[in-house]
């Protein structure tokens, strides 16, 4: 070893440099992004089965008679008011 | 730089480490790293609140109100005093005189500023300025004991205070969120009770419906047993006294009652998923205490075996939109429902099914 500096004052300088940067990648490092949800509700004919998932509007309520069945003309009903995550949106039709 | 420099430098560091430790600075400026990361966290409180505060405003002033202002400071600050508990004779009719008058002083003040809209944008209101009235009280909590710590000087309070607050923004995020159902009157995962409820009413053949106390009982016939179902009044934001009118309903059956089921939304424990059912026996109902008692007193009187259902969830699901899967349980919850009641109950028994938490959402 050159004689500027010692074993033990290096071997320090480098445990300080690791664990300030360890501290510093833990505190930036970005946490998992939030999942985020939209609510959605479950329309369903009583006399058909048939169901459609749309988005949810202010005023409604489970057992509300929303619509017309496209298939058989029946009440189509609000069947459950849920929220998924955004990804996971069911599209139009026959789930 | 030769090895006398680099060990005067080392010894010098160790010395203002030594010096640090002996007279406390150390804990200082550690104190003061902490008091300017909860004041951060409070300020982040604050604008929830106001931006909150603002939605309700907002809210009022589409109903008409020109100075909702003088309705929300008059609730958001509105404190209820618990009974004496160190004498605990009457202590829960006392309390659930307490508990409704509260109930009713709220209703009283927001019926006095919208009397022209109807009762389910009246409970959405209530509710909504409930939720402010909760944040504002953390809000105002956390400030107090910052502020109390910073004066006294006692870096407990602080630590104790910076090592909370993981906890208490998780609150207030989860008090923030649910607003958002409560201003629109979506249903929560706290309906999962009365929701399950809802599938049995869909399911049975209705005979009769009433409401007392806020409260609906349903009469029906399912797979031959007379079924009477209790739950809120729907679909405004409500949780009803189903305790009282369970007790009500089981004395004027003059206890020919054979079985009584109690559904209910649990916060699971970490670890557990969401919208796992559990079964026991008890009454499954998070009140302060006057509902509970009032089943068990009415079950324990004649005998009745006392069963409980409860859908599991963490707080944040119990009082934001109810999440879909909570939703799918609750087609799980009214099978084993319908399993409870033929195991416990031979055909032509009297079962009353209660369907306990907020009913938003769900009609009935």
């Amino acid at each position: 070893m050159p004689d500027g500096i010692d074993v033990y004052s290096l071997f320090l300088i480098i445990a300080v440099i690791l664990l300030i940067a360890y501290l510093l990648i833990d505190t930036f490092t970005k946490k998992p992004k939030k999942k985020e949800y939209v609510t959605r509700e479950l329309l369903k004919c009583a006399k058909c089965g048939f169901s459609v998932e749309k988005e949810f509007e202010p005023g409604d309520f489970i057992g509300l008679v929303k619509d017309k069945c496209p298939k058989c003309g029946g009440e189509l009903r609000v069947e459950g008011i849920y929220s998924v995550e955004k990804e996971k949106i069911l599209k139009p039709g026959n789930p | 730089m030769d090895g006398d420099t680099s060990s005067m430098i080392m010894q010098l560091i160790w010395l203002i480490f030594f010096f640090l430790i002996i007279t406390g600075l150390n804990q200082k400026i550690q104190t003061k790293i902490w008091i300017m990361d909860i004041r951060t966290k409070l300020n982040v409180i604050m604008s929830l609140v106001e931006e909150d505060r603002r939605r309700v405003a907002n809210m009022l002033r589409n109903l008409g109100v020109a100075a909702p202002d003088v309705l929300i400071n008059r609730v958001v600050d509105f404190f209820t005093i618990e009974p004496v508990e160190i004498e605990p004779t009457d202590i829960i009719k006392r309390l659930d005189h307490l508990v409704r008058t509260t109930d009713e002083s709220v209703k009283r003040m927001v019926e006095a500023t919208v009397p022209h809209v109807g009762r389910y944008e009246k409970t959405l209101i209530e509710s909504s300025l409930s939720i402010v009235g909760a944040l504002n009280t953390i809000y105002k909590i956390v400030r107090h004991y910052l502020l109390t710590g910073e004066r006294e000087n006692n870096w407990i309070l602080i630590m104790q205070l910076q090592f909370q607050m993981p906890m208490i923004m998780k609150i207030v995020n989860t008090y923030h969120e649910a607003l958002d159902a409560f201003s629109t009157g979506k249903p929560i995962g706290d309906a999962a009770g009365p929701l399950t409820v809802h599938r049995l009413i869909e399911n049975g053949q209705v005979v009769s419906r009433k409401v007392v106390d806020e409260t609906s009982i349903i009469e029906l016939y399912y797979k031959d047993r007379r079924v009477f179902v209790i739950k809120a009044e729907g679909p405004g934001s409500n949780v009803g006294h189903p305790g009282a009118v369970l007790n009500k309903l089981v004395e004027d059956l003059k206890g020919n009652v054979d079985l009584i089921i109690t559904i209910d939304a649990a916060l699971k424990l970490e670890g557990e998923e969401t919208g796992s059912l559990a079964e026991g026996v008890g009454a499954a109902i998070g009140d302060p205490g006057p509902e509970k008692i009032a089943i068990e007193r009415a079950a324990s009187k004649y005998h009745i075996p006392l069963r409980a259902l409860v859908v599991k969830m963490d707080l944040r699901e119990a009082i934001t939109v109810m999440r879909k899967e909570i939703f799918e349980a609750c087609y799980k919850a009214f099978k084993y429902v319908d399993k409870i009641i033929e195991e416990e109950t031979k055909p032509k028994a009297t079962v009353i099914v209660a369907g306990i938490g907020n009913t938003m959402g769900v009609p009935g």
